[in-house]
């Protein structure tokens, strides 16, 4: 009994063990699928795309005179400057390269509609066109492409850079070295007291003819979790120094992140300035330069865009930021150890059936081990085998043919025996001999011969 | 992950030969010992249709024919449908010989 059931507990093993070397490869191939995502959670900026740009809050009050009128403008005078206008360049610098050339230039305010600058295309005398500090001519446009060129260009409209570049590029020339033609100066103590004042009471100071009315409270929030100051200037755009409170402010209040606004040029004063100010200025200027250039969006919307590129930064990592917490993926740890399992399930399943496939082929051997449940064949052909022995010795000639069929079918029945071929057809082929045996008993007429009675008397 | 492929591929074809093996394995053996028994079972018949042909009192050509032709099949060694039919053959040929006797 317990042969059996450890023999039903083994085969119930080497399924349980195919089954689970299944899984295990199945699991293993849907790893496989598994890409890499490593997140700093998602950033809460709104579409840092668009943010407030775009259309809204974009004035349009500027205006453009018609093309005769300009196409005229311009015939009388190599500069003209249309009211509204912002650019300014060095104009000793201008003069040098131009030399005496005729290089005509038409400078038109900024927040132009898509009508109003297809007019000034049209004023076809003008060699170079500057639509707020958006400078083009021919088939070129020059714009900056570094941070002290968009600082010139926003914080007091200087395009010279891009003046000399699109100059020297219609006349085939090499384009001179850009210079930084921005001037700066240390604001005075006076001024300096004025705007830390405001920035300790409200933490934000907005100087007479800056746009910037308010900060968009939870975009500040999100880039500046511990807050941050604001200080915004209009753009100078007379020609002076400019006063560079950015750098004083963070003298003073050296702990506070201070973002200092100069016209729409937008500037981070403070603790990880190193970290992450010029990376957030060059992917904010290299993106919206070109739009902020020719139109005149409000202080506000800039600063909004700003601050949602701060807190794409920030949530990319790049900020000393811990990492978020990730719960261990249990799949992840076992997943060396899958190969390992799947060969041991491999290994048992084989060892297994190969053991039941030795079992299935049985044997002589088993067959007489397995005892009387198994027929008790080898006992009746040795019965028979005696009894055709002993009834050789009173044959006659009526009886002969009956006997030695009968021992022809027991030949063919020991061979079969000896071929381990199934029970039930030695069995057949016994029971075909009896048969034999019993005619042949019958015509000797020796009732104790009939394999029955005899066989009856040789097992009991 | 690399070093481990062989480990996969390996491992799968073995469960995959051993499928196969289990599957036809005890087929093939049960095939080879159906035909081994339809043979055995042939033989017997030959053998006793030839002592009932010896023990017959005259000769029937008839049943000479029919065991004859069993004799023909079995030494052609054919399957199990082959075996039948020799072992068919020779039980017909006892019969006729027995009713002679």
């Amino acid at each position: 009994m317990s042969v059996r059931r450890r023999r039903r507990a083994l085969e119930a093993l080497r399924w349980a063990s195919l089954g689970v070397a299944v899984v295990v490869l199945v699991v293993f191939l849907q790893a496989q699928r598994q890409s890499v995502d490593v997140s700093y959670g998602r950033s809460p900026s709104s579409s840092s795309a668009g943010g407030t740009t775009g259309s809204a809050g974009e004035s349009s009050a500027a205006s453009v005179p018609s093309v005769e009128e300009m196409t005229a403008l311009v015939a009388a005078d190599p500069v003209v400057r249309l009211p509204g206008s912002i650019a300014r360049w060095n104009e000793q610098r201008v003069r040098e390269v131009i030399g005496s050339t005729d290089v005509r230039i038409l400078v038109a305010p900024p927040g132009l509609d898509e009508d109003e600058r297809k007019r000034l295309r049209d004023v076809e005398n003008a060699t170079v066109l500057v639509v707020g500090t958006e400078v083009s001519g021919g088939f070129y446009r020059a714009v900056a492409d570094d941070l002290p060129s968009w600082r010139a260009q926003f914080a007091v409209g200087d395009v010279t850079g891009p003046l000399l570049t699109l100059i020297t590029a219609l006349q085939d020339r090499p384009a001179p070295p850009d210079l930084d033609e921005l001037t700066t100066r240390e604001p005075t103590a006076r001024e300096l007291a004025v705007v830390a004042a405001d920035l300790r009471a409200s933490g934000l100071h907005c100087a007479a003819g800056a746009t910037l009315t308010d900060v968009p409270a939870k975009t500040a929030k999100e880039a500046f979790p511990d807050g941050a100051w604001f200080a915004a200037f209009p753009a100078q755009r007379d020609g002076t120094p400019l006063p560079r409170y950015g750098p004083a402010l963070a003298k003073l209040f050296p702990d506070q992140p201070i973002v200092v606004l100069h016209g729409l040029w937008i500037e981070y004063h403070g603790p990880g300035r190193e970290d992450f100010a010029e990376l957030v200025e060059a992917s904010f200027y290299g993106q919206f330069a070109d739009l902020l250039s020719r139109s005149d969006y409000p202080q506000r919307n800039a600063l909004g865009v700003y601050l949602n590129r701060v807190t794409d930064v920030r949530y990319a990592g790049l900020f000393d930021r811990p990492l978020p917490y990730r719960p261990a993926d249990p799949l992840r740890v076992a997943l060396p150890a899958l190969p390992w399992v799947f060969a041991a399930c491999v290994a048992a399943f084989l060892a297994l059936s190969v053991r039941s496939l030795r079992r299935a082929g049985g044997g002589l051997r088993g067959r007489i081990a397995g005892g009387p449940h198994r027929g008790g064949v080898p006992a009746r052909l040795a019965g028979l085998t005696a009894l055709a022995v002993e009834m050789s010795l009173l044959t006659d000639v009526r009886s002969d043919p009956a006997l030695t069929r009968g021992i022809v079918r027991l030949q063919a029945a020991r061979e079969a025996l000896g071929e381990e071929l199934p029970d039930r057809h030695v069995h057949t082929l016994l029971a075909k001999a009896a048969n034999e045996l019993d005619d042949a008993a019958r015509t000797l007429g020796i009732p104790g011969y009939r394999p029955d009675i005899y066989l009856q008397g040789r097992l009991t | 992950m690399a070093q481990t492929l062989p480990i996969w591929l390996a491992g799968g074809l073995l469960l995959v030969g051993a499928g196969f093996v289990t599957t036809l394995l005890p087929r093939w053996r049960a095939r080879d010992r159906a035909r081994r028994t339809a043979w055995s079972t042939a033989r017997a018949e030959i053998d006793g249709a030839a002592v009932s042909r010896d023990a017959a009192a005259t000769r029937v050509p008839e049943a000479e024919r029919l065991l004859n032709r069993a004799e023909l099949i079995a030494a052609g060694r054919g399957g199990p449908a082959a075996a039948r039919e020799a072992a068919e053959h020779a039980r017909r040929a006892d019969r006729l010989w027995r009713g002679q006797a």
